[in-house]
């Protein structure tokens, strides 16, 4: 019965990590730019959540379109004021150019938000569903069932739309983008803030489940490389499956070990794709 | 340039006797980190192959030099080199697998982060080494067991192992070694294609720096007095020992250097003049932005700039 | 003084104070004299809530001294506070007191954090200047430093602690338990000890769990489950304790990890006689309430509190209430860390009233040694002094409760303020 509902609950928080990392790969995906400022963009997308919950009542499920919008213009000006000047430079540069990001995003929320850990209410992330003994917690079910439709959406997005084409040959070849005359800096901005502004909607959605304060960004940050590297860096299939896989394992490794020894699962599954299949299970190559 | 190297040297040589304890301390850090930067160039910097689990290394050799002094006794003039060896075995199986697979660029930027996190997360939970709460040392201010009673000896152990660390570098650099190194950085491919033994020679450079690394732990440890698993092998002190030899110049041999002598005063400065105020986190923001302007007006470390601005255009 | 900007003053002491460090010569000596404390908290990175709560409580309470006209066995001699912040690393629990004493000061109070003042301590040993540690519960801070006065390789012992040790908050813990069961006339026995796997947590599971073997009582401890700090979820961890069937759950949270432990709790209704907390922040901040609600009604923990029945606390509480909402908008708890770093800073005056010479740094050691100091707002089991390891015995845990949504103090007899409820009424 444990590891029934340790299995339930771990698929179901599974959407709230898949959340997480969709955003992360999309910008990997496109740019080869790994986004150390990952986490703390997310934590301002919950913290624009909370304010909109506390100074307007709205709910965190509504306000998530207007934290991914927030978030696009972030990503769209972070982009273009800073990333895209170092794209040719060595990845140690691009690398502290993020880390510099991040700890400016993280203190700007200690300024602002203060040290307190939060959380949305909502009404919604309070109720439960219960099947005989085991029960389902309606916040993890409304992330999951989000989180599917989001990875859909951007699929449509990248697949169906001239935009996300364009977007798709820029990541593949950028030289040959540049020949046929994309603009390749605005495809770029406008795939960083796709980008952000999912890591915004999944900080918006996530909020009512994940307590969460400034340097709670560090942590999200770690967890979603390794989803999104277990997945397949810039693959969107791969960034579910991995959410899904992670958080599996962590809720079984809390039904086995000590609990406090559940991450050594995913950092140890983190290490095995790495070593046998390093582009991931989804990745196309690596590389 | 030799010239004003000794010359340097000499100044630092000198300076305890001037100087106040606040800056003193500040200093022990600067060589300190300075010295953590040198070892990772040897991985990061001239080899290319950034490491951001350096932190695991730190760990390994405090942890090591503190269970044997507090365990057995062994004093931690001895547990310094063995907790650099442990330290270098992890590095030789990270490199190994690292290396061995093929991972490149951030896929081994994640792999020595797992590891780091692994050792970290084991650490927390085995209570022989102290579990969460850490390792406590006894301060007795005694030599034989790494304790001084007079702040500036810590200074001069600090400026040693920077200085031993920057000569090994040297001397590295100037071998064949050194200029295989380069190679692998530039284009490994073509490095190999050449008869490069690549992996050899990243494996070389893993183990040097995680021995040295290693060393730096013990010192830490002991400098510090108590050993906790997020301080020791957490990501905040991978990144810390990252910063500096970017900032300065990565596979440059005075770029580490450069980059502590830049940054910990810039982050002790920032902390003295926005921390007092109510605004809490202010002083980290503005440490931060000078991270990013670092990237934006010398986008490949500072020393390559001073050195311009020095030789002008001499070879 | 209203710190939210950096007044000119402060910016010039501290130039001046760069420059003096750095060997420049300026005219410092034109100010009036003050005894300067080098006051050291983590007020950013991750233990920033309690740290500056701790720097706020210093704050206030020296403000308060030097208004009631300052030390006057020394000619109205004023405190001023050197503010340093560790950021939760240990070696700027190090930077920060040398920062501090280059800067004048005489004494070091902080800093919350285990780690970070375990390396303040070697500063004060080595300096001598003495260190009141105002918040760190490891035991071996203190008694490492008597160890080795005792073996001789220390002459002096710069080091005291105002605050219960690890092993003192267990056995609080364990005969709090033990008496509010006898009390309410119910005799649960299973009892399930959930902790962070933090240095905090840790240290908190292991002084609960040495006191409840050496006290063998009628309870027990039938499994004790950590969890990583910060956690992300708890649900597996909160089904593995209910597949226990305990009576009691026996929490160790942070903040954080309290507001995910607690609705998971109620949501996967685990059927409890109640939570009770044996050392646990997280359960009764005002931030808290906001966010946690009807979950904290009824949930006790032992902690160390203040005194609200004496009517100097509830004024002061009242003014940190205040003084918060002015200077960050969110009116805050004056509880355990504001508490004892308030206590702290009269300790510390009444020490320097008592000194017989504030030159000497053995003079005011030889003055906290001989404290015998009843005006401490929080709740003690006597007045503050200091064993010869250095911890005071009387600075005990009380057993609060959530009541009205309102920590209230409930245990022991003597501190409370309300009768606890006890089995929790169902739900």
């Amino acid at each position: 019965m444990l590891l029934l509902q340790g299995a339930l609950s771990g698929v179901l928080f599974g959407g709230v990590y898949s959340l997480m990392a969709v955003g992360l790969t999309l910008i990997f995906g496109v740019m080869r730019v790994v986004n150390f400022a990952h986490g703390d963009m997310m934590v301002w997308g919950m913290y624009l959540a909370f304010l909109l919950a506390t100074g307007a009542g709205v709910d965190p499920y509504l306000a998530f379109v207007v934290c991914a919008a927030a978030l696009f213009v972030l990503g769209f000006a972070v982009q273009r004021a800073l990333v895209d000047r170092i794209l040719a430079a060595p990845h140690e540069m691009q690398i502290l150019l993020m880390l510099g990001v991040a700890l400016v995003l993280e203190n700007l929320a200690l300024v602002a938000f203060g040290p307190e850990p939060t959380r949305v209410r909502s009404p919604l992330s309070e109720a439960t569903i219960w099947l005989g003994p085991v029960f389902v917690d309606v916040a993890r079910l409304v992330a999951f069932g989000v989180a599917s439709a989001l990875t859909l959406a951007l699929y449509l997005f990248l697949f169906r739309t001239d935009l996300g084409r364009t977007m798709r040959a820029a990541a593949d070849n950028t030289y040959g983008a540049l020949v046929i005359g994309t603009d390749v800096r605005r495809v770029y901005a406008v795939a960083f803030g796709v980008g952000a502004a999912c890591v915004g909607a999944a900080g918006a959605l996530v909020a009512p489940i994940l307590p969460f304060q400034p340097p709670t960004g560090l942590s999200l940050s770690v967890t979603s490389f390794n989803i999104v590297i277990i997945g397949g860096m810039g693959s969107l299939l791969g960034a579910f499956v991995g959410g899904l896989l992670v958080s599996v394992a962590e809720s079984l490794g809390a039904v086995f070990l000590k609990p406090s020894l559940k991450e050594l699962f995913s950092f140890s599954l983190l290490i095995l794709i790495l070593l046998v299949r390093p582009a991931g299970l989804f990745g196309r190559r690596a590389s | 340039m030799r010239w004003l190297g000794a010359l340097a040297v000499l100044v630092l040589l000198a300076l305890p006797a001037v100087l106040g304890s606040y800056a003193t301390t500040i200093l022990i850090l600067v060589f300190f980190y300075g010295f953590l930067g040198q070892a990772w160039n040897i991985v990061g910097g001239y080899a290319g192959q950034l490491s951001v689990g350096h932190a695991a290394f730190v760990g390994i050799g405090g942890y090591t030099a503190a269970m044997l002094s507090l365990e057995w006794g062994i004093t931690p003039w001895i547990g310094m080199f063995v907790g650099g060896a442990l330290a270098a075995v992890l590095g030789a199986v990270i490199g190994y697998l690292g290396f061995r697979f093929g991972l490149r660029g951030f896929y081994f930027v994640l792999l020595t982060v797992a590891f780091a996190e692994i050792c970290r997360i084991a650490v927390s939970n085995v209570d022989a080494v102290g579990g969460a709460l850490g390792l406590y040392i006894t301060f007795t201010g005694d030599p034989r067991q790494f304790q001084f009673q007079d702040g500036r000896v810590y200074y001069y152990i600090a400026l040693a192992l920077m200085l031993a660390a920057t000569g090994v570098v040297a001397l590295l650099e100037r071998r064949r070694f050194g200029i295989y190194l380069a190679a692998i950085r530039e284009d490994e491919s073509a490095a190999e294609a050449l008869g490069v033994d690549t992996f050899k020679y990243k494996m070389l450079a893993m183990v040097v720096s995680s021995f040295l690394t290693g060393l730096g732990g013990t010192f830490y440890a002991f400098y510090l007095f108590s050993l906790q698993p997020n301080a020791m092998f957490g990501i905040p002190l991978s990144v810390e020992i990252i910063l500096r030899p970017i900032v300065g110049g990565a596979g440059t041999l005075l770029g580490p250097i450069l980059g502590s002598f830049m940054l910990t005063p810039l982050g002790e400065l920032s902390r003295l003049y926005f921390g007092q105020g109510g605004h809490h986190g202010l002083h980290l923001v503005a440490y931060g932005v000078l991270l990013i302007a670092v990237v934006l007006f010398l986008p490949q470390g500072a020393y390559p700039y001073l050195r311009r601005f020095f030789v002008g255009s001499r070879p | 003084m209203a710190k939210t900007r950096l007044s000119r003053r402060a910016f010039l002491r501290s130039t001046a104070a760069g420059a003096a460090v750095l060997g420049f010569p300026l005219p410092l000596r034109a100010q009036p004299k003050t005894f300067k404390i080098g006051a050291i908290h983590p007020v950013t990175g991750p233990l920033a809530e309690p740290g500056q709560a701790c720097r706020l409580g210093a704050q206030m309470a020296a403000d308060a001294i030097n208004a009631a006209g300052g030390i006057k066995s020394k000619g109205g001699l004023k405190l001023e506070l050197l503010l340093g912040d560790t950021q939760t690393k240990p070696e700027n629990g190090r930077v920060e007191a040398e920062r501090a004493v280059g800067q004048g000061a005489q004494m070091l109070l902080g800093s919350f954090d285990s780690g970070s003042t375990n390396s303040m301590v070697s500063v004060a040993q080595q300096k001598r200047v003495p260190l009141l540690v105002d918040i760190a519960a490891a035991d071996p801070i203190t008694a490492n430093v008597a160890k080795s006065v005792k073996e001789g390789q220390q002459k002096v012992q710069y080091v005291y602690r105002n605050f219960p040790t690890g092993s003192s908050f267990g056995r609080n813990a364990v005969q709090y338990f033990t008496e509010i069961f006898k009390e309410a006339s119910v005799s649960p026995k299973r009892v399930v000890l959930m902790h962070a796997n933090d240095l905090f947590g840790t240290n908190q599971m292991r002084g609960f769990k040495a006191a409840w073997e050496a006290a063998k009582p009628s309870w027990e401890i039938v499994e004790i489950i950590p969890w990583p700090e910060p956690p992300s979820d708890l649900s597996t961890e909160v089904s593995r304790a209910k597949a226990l069937k305990p009576d009691v759950l026996a929490p160790i949270t942070r903040p954080a990890s309290a507001q995910l432990l607690l609705p998971e709790i109620r949501k996967q209704r685990v059927e409890l006689m109640g939570i009770v907390g044996p050392g646990s922040p997280g359960l009764y901040e005002a931030g808290q309430f906001a966010v946690l609600k009807e979950d904290l009604e009824y949930v006790m923990t032992s902690v160390p509190w203040p005194s609200f029945k004496n009517p100097r606390t509830l004024a002061v509480a009242e003014e940190y209430a205040k003084r918060t909402e002015r200077e960050t908008g969110r009116r805050r708890t004056f509880d355990t860390n504001s508490g004892y770093s308030y206590d702290a800073m009269f300790l510390i005056a009444d020490i320097l009233e008592r000194a017989a010479t504030l030159g000497d740094p053995d003079a005011i050691v030889e003055a906290m040694r001989k404290t015998r100091f009843a005006g401490g707002l929080m709740q003690y089991g006597g007045p503050i002094l200091f064993n010869e390891i250095g911890d005071n015995p009387n600075a005990i845990a009380t057993m609060i409760q959530i009541l009205g949504q309102k920590p209230v103090a409930v245990w022991p007899k003597a501190a409370a303020l309300q009768k606890f409820v006890f089995p929790r009424p169902k739900a």
